[in-house]
């Protein structure tokens, strides 16, 4: 255990000494805020329905998506990926670390990240709590579903990032892989015949996943699809790097 | 100490290691001497536990590789060849992250960091970021790194590749001193670093050890007996039956103009004899210069394609 938090603590500091932390973080920010500002808008004005304002928060937009696609493959492209093009992975699979160990630390630290992410928009939400009577057990429930998306997603970029040295490459094969996962719902909907393909489908969908965990509903199905098919990605993502941990 | 038993690696159906076995005892410093892609850094990935070998039984300090990979890499520290450091951390947090790893008990982590420092002679630069290190300080912040945890073995790929003179100069002597308490396997194609550093040579060429002595015996093996190079003024034509006629001399050629190359039994010296015969005849002794077939000789011939490996030296 101290050995994974070593290596989720110098994971940290690696992230937080490049420009692309302040970024991505920077970029993130912009978009919540801009969500937010029409989530208020949306507030004012008298005509809305008595529908749950924060669902545009978490999954409601497509800014939402589009945004986890293109960020989480750049938290992630670095974790094995540099570690293999400068050698490092050579020091550190020669120390008393198993594979499993060196994938958890560095799968931790991205979780940690992601979170740090997300962090500031509490502030968002205690600022409508002050002005208006908000529901929080819903919202409670949307930040588990955003917990739960990113670490499927940031399983997935793991596990890309062991296949290659090249960091540009690995941020690329993990947003194909997303994208796939995350088109998987929209298939379903092309399907116009009710079928079991169609179903099994939906069970895949994360857009609903979200938007159900957005209106409060936490759906143990959901769950244990995003979580297995995360440690899936993180169990691959070990075997890749015991087989492919020579150039 | 290090085992290693019909070692081979095959990548591809190219063996890169083949059938390579030696024994290095506690204490012992053993240099792998070979030509690049000779299948030396291979052979050091198998034996810190870091590529899987095709076949063949690797055992450190009782600890078999098949057995427990894991313990392996308790006993062994690795410096690689091109010396991967994390460049955002600092020197002190990189060591810190080492002891971690390298499973050091929290407690005896300030007294390894203060000892591996002053040992590698980089205490006044560890606030400093790796990445703005000099090549020098690299190597030595790496070298502490696979010190931090006091291994029974130090294996050492290429330690002074990229550096400048003075800097050898200095890695060289703390591989002597780490040497005294460690067991070393370090690999180069550095022909006087070897005889230098170590007091055993294994050369490698195509994945296979052609010679393995001290570098004393390989040289001798090899090359015959020590030659003394003599110029005698005024000896003329009588210098060759003279020389043959002392102790110990086992050929003389007359190189003319008064040179002469004496071939000698090993161990036996004729330097004094030469000295008094020049005096009993009268003869200016000019000149006189032991010569002796350097390791870089040995290495030629045994690493030249032509040649089929000469038998002796195995």
């Amino acid at each position: 255990m101290t050995k994974i938090l070593a290596i989720v603590r110098r994971e940290l500091i690696a992230y937080f000494s490049s420009p692309l932390a302040y970024i991505v973080l920077t970029a993130f920010l912009l978009m919540q805020g801009y969500i937010f500002s029409i989530i208020v808008s949306f507030l004012n004005n008298p005509m809305t329905q008595a529908m749950t304002p924060l669902r545009l928060f978490f999954g409601g937009t497509v800014f939402f998506w589009l945004f986890l696609l293109f960020t989480v493959p750049v938290i992630t492209m670095r974790l094995l990926a540099e570690e293999r093009r400068s050698g490092t992975i050579e020091v550190l699979l020669t120390s008393p670390v198993t594979e499993g160990q060196v994938i958890a630390g560095k799968f931790l630290a991205a979780l940690l990240f992601y979170i740090v992410l997300w962090l500031p928009t509490v502030i968002y939400v205690a600022l409508l709590k002050q002005h208006s009577s908000i529901d929080l057990r819903p919202v409670a429930a949307g930040y588990v579903g955003v917990l739960l998306v990113g670490f499927l997603f940031l399983a997935v970029g793991t596990f890309t990032s062991t296949l290659t040295n090249n960091q540009l490459i690995a941020a690329i094969l993990a947003f194909a892989a997303l994208v796939g996962l995350f088109s998987i719902g929209l298939i379903e909907q092309l399907l116009v015949s009710s079928s079991w393909i169609r179903d099994a489908l939906g069970y895949m969908n994360l857009w609903t996943h979200m938007d159900d965990y957005a209106k409060g509903i936490i759906d143990t199905r959901h769950v244990v699809y995003e979580l297995s098919v995360g440690l899936l990605f993180l169990f691959l993502a070990a075997k890749s790097l015991e087989v492919k941990k020579w150039r | 100490m290090i085992e290693v038993e019909g070692l081979t690696k095959v990548f591809v159906d190219q063996p890169v290691v083949d059938d390579v076995s030696f024994f290095v005892p506690e204490g012992q410093v053993l240099g792998f001497l070979g030509p690049n892609g000779a299948g030396k850094t291979t052979a050091m990935r198998m034996i810190t536990a870091f590529l899987p070998p095709t076949a063949g039984r690797i055992v450190v300090a009782g600890v078999d590789l098949d057995v427990d990979p894991v313990g392996l890499r308790r006993k062994v520290g690795y410096l690689p060849e091109n010396v991967p450091l994390y460049p955002e951390l600092r020197v002190e947090e990189y060591l810190r992250f080492r002891a971690a790893v390298e499973e050091v008990p929290r407690s005896e982590v300030g007294d390894r960091l203060a000892e591996v420092s002053d040992r590698c002679m980089i205490q006044d630069v560890r606030r400093q970021v790796v990445g703005t290190l000099s090549k020098g300080y690299r190597q030595r912040v790496a070298l502490a790194g696979a010190l931090i945890h006091k291994p029974a073995v130090l294996i050492l790929d290429e330690p002074t590749v990229g550096l400048d003179p003075n800097q050898i100069i200095k890695v060289r002597e703390l591989i002597i001193e780490l040497g005294r308490d460690h067991t070393v396997v370090l690999s180069t194609h550095i022909l006087p670093e070897v005889e230098q550093v170590c007091e055993r040579v294994a050369i490698i060429d195509r994945g296979r050890i052609v010679a393995d002595g001290t570098p004393d015996q390989l040289r001798s093996r090899m090359v015959g007996n020590p030659r003394l190079l003599v110029e005698l003024r005024g000896a003329d034509g009588d210098g060759r039956e003279a020389l043959l006629s002392l102790p110990g001399v086992t050929g003389v050629e007359d190189r003319g103009a008064c040179s002469y190359v004496v071939e000698h039994a090993p161990g036996s010296d004729p330097r004094e004899a030469v000295f008094r015969l020049a005096v009993a005849r009268g003869w200016v002794l000019s000149a006189m210069t032991a010569t002796q077939a350097s390791l870089e000789d040995v290495f030629v011939r045994l690493t030249t394609r032509e040649e089929p490996p000469a038998a002796e030296g195995v």
